[in-house]
């Protein structure tokens, strides 16, 4: 549990050294990917919150090989016509997995039982070049997608090349500029919405704090603040405003991290109050507990769920 | 006459282009085909394949350890 800001840490171990000194601008650390700019706040404030009962089986075979099983019941939600209301339906499902880790090549599978297949694979192509695939099948037509990402991690940037079905292609790009702060782009055309995009991010972080923010073409513009309070305690803020639709959205979250759970909140201006809680039991046995109140909508969300292994 | 002579010159324009764009449209057909052909194969063998190469790696597995619940 204290392996929480781990690239952080060693990236500020470096940035402090080199910032009492002199900055040396031939040797910057390597920044975090692009589709990781805002890790440290989405780890509060995109908690994973669940609805209905949850359990997790996860049993190890081998020291690569592990088998999962996992059962979910509880209400999904279904679009429904008008925003105000919310259509639930009540749904169980059983999914099975396999996971295979190698230094060189994970490959993770899950299966359910209506046959839909979510699976991801990450290969070192060499030293610096990691293939990594995601693809969610389904048995019907025109429903499955594919995501392909080559990732090259140079001395202090990093660059992506992606490609997807119906013909997505994109990139991103990313560079330290100094120590603390980290620059990046990202462009990409989408062949069925014929649309095309591009977006900027940059990063500054240090010991205590990291603050990112990201604008995209489509409107998008994320803002967002962590401060690190204790080696236990964080707390996060973030601003989302899109200039096309006018939709703004301001949240605060925080993250505790004690020695037997761990416990994550957000407070929304859309009126939404989530907290997600893990709490272990004995060794292998895990108790969650999430809560999602939306005021604004009423819709109230609780789950309760037990992971073993 | 006149009539003849341009429906044959119609003839052979559409026959050359039909050429040009049906070797462009097999190639299209034929990537469609394989790329339908491995979407099915990833789905039903991509599981197989994770369970199989973790049953060979380094201490082999038994079936029956994988369908026991201990």
């Amino acid at each position: 549990m204290a392996d929480l800001f781990p690239p952080l840490a060693t990236a500020q171990v470096d940035a402090k050294t080199k910032v009492d000194e002199k900055v040396d601008y031939s040797n910057l650390p390597c920044p975090v990917p692009y589709d990781e700019v805002h890790r440290e706040a989405y780890m509060s404030l995109k908690a994973e919150n669940f609805e209905g009962f949850r359990f997790d089986f996860s049993k190890g075979l081998n020291q690569k090989f592990s088998l999962s099983h996992s059962v979910m019941m509880g209400p999904t939600e279904v679009p429904s016509q008008s925003p105000d209301t919310t259509i639930k339906i009540p749904v169980a499902h059983y999914e099975f997995g396999a996971n295979y880790f190698d230094p060189k090549l994970m490959l993770v599978g899950r299966v359910m039982t209506d046959g839909r297949l979510n699976a991801r694979l990450k290969a070192d192509l060499s030293d610096k070049l990691i293939l990594k695939a995601n693809a969610q099948l389904t048995g019907e037509p025109h429903m499955s997608h594919s995501v392909f990402n080559f990732d090259y991690m140079g001395k202090d940037y990093r660059a992506q090349l992606q490609l997807g079905n119906n013909a997505l292609v994109g990139a991103t790009y990313i560079q330290s500029v100094t120590p603390r702060l980290s620059l990046g782009g990202e462009v990409f055309w989408a062949g069925v919405p014929r649309k095309s995009g591009l977006g900027y991010a940059a990063r500054y972080e240090t010991d205590q704090m990291v603050a990112s923010a990201q604008v995209a073409s489509t409107g998008n513009v994320v803002m967002n603040y962590v401060q690190k309070i204790s080696e236990k305690v964080s707390l996060a803020t973030d601003f989302v405003y899109n200039y096309f639709s006018r939709d703004v959205v301001a949240s605060v979250g925080y993250d505790y991290i004690l020695r037997q759970s761990r416990i994550r909140g957000k407070v929304d201006s859309n009126g939404v109050t989530s907290a997600l809680l893990e709490e272990r039991l004995s060794m292998g046995l895990n108790f969650l507990l999430s809560a999602e109140i939306d005021h604004k909508k009423k819709d109230y969300k609780f789950g309760f769920g037990l992971t073993v292994g | 006459m006149a009539a003849a002579k341009a429906s044959l010159k119609i003839k052979g324009k559409g026959k050359g282009s039909k050429e040009s764009s049906s070797k462009y449209e097999l190639f299209k057909d034929w990537t469609n085909w394989s790329l339908k052909k491995a979407k099915v194969a990833t789905h039903y063998g991509f599981i197989p394949l994770i369970i199989v190469l973790g049953m060979k790696s380094d201490p082999n597995t038994h079936l029956f350890q994988l369908l026991s619940p201990v």
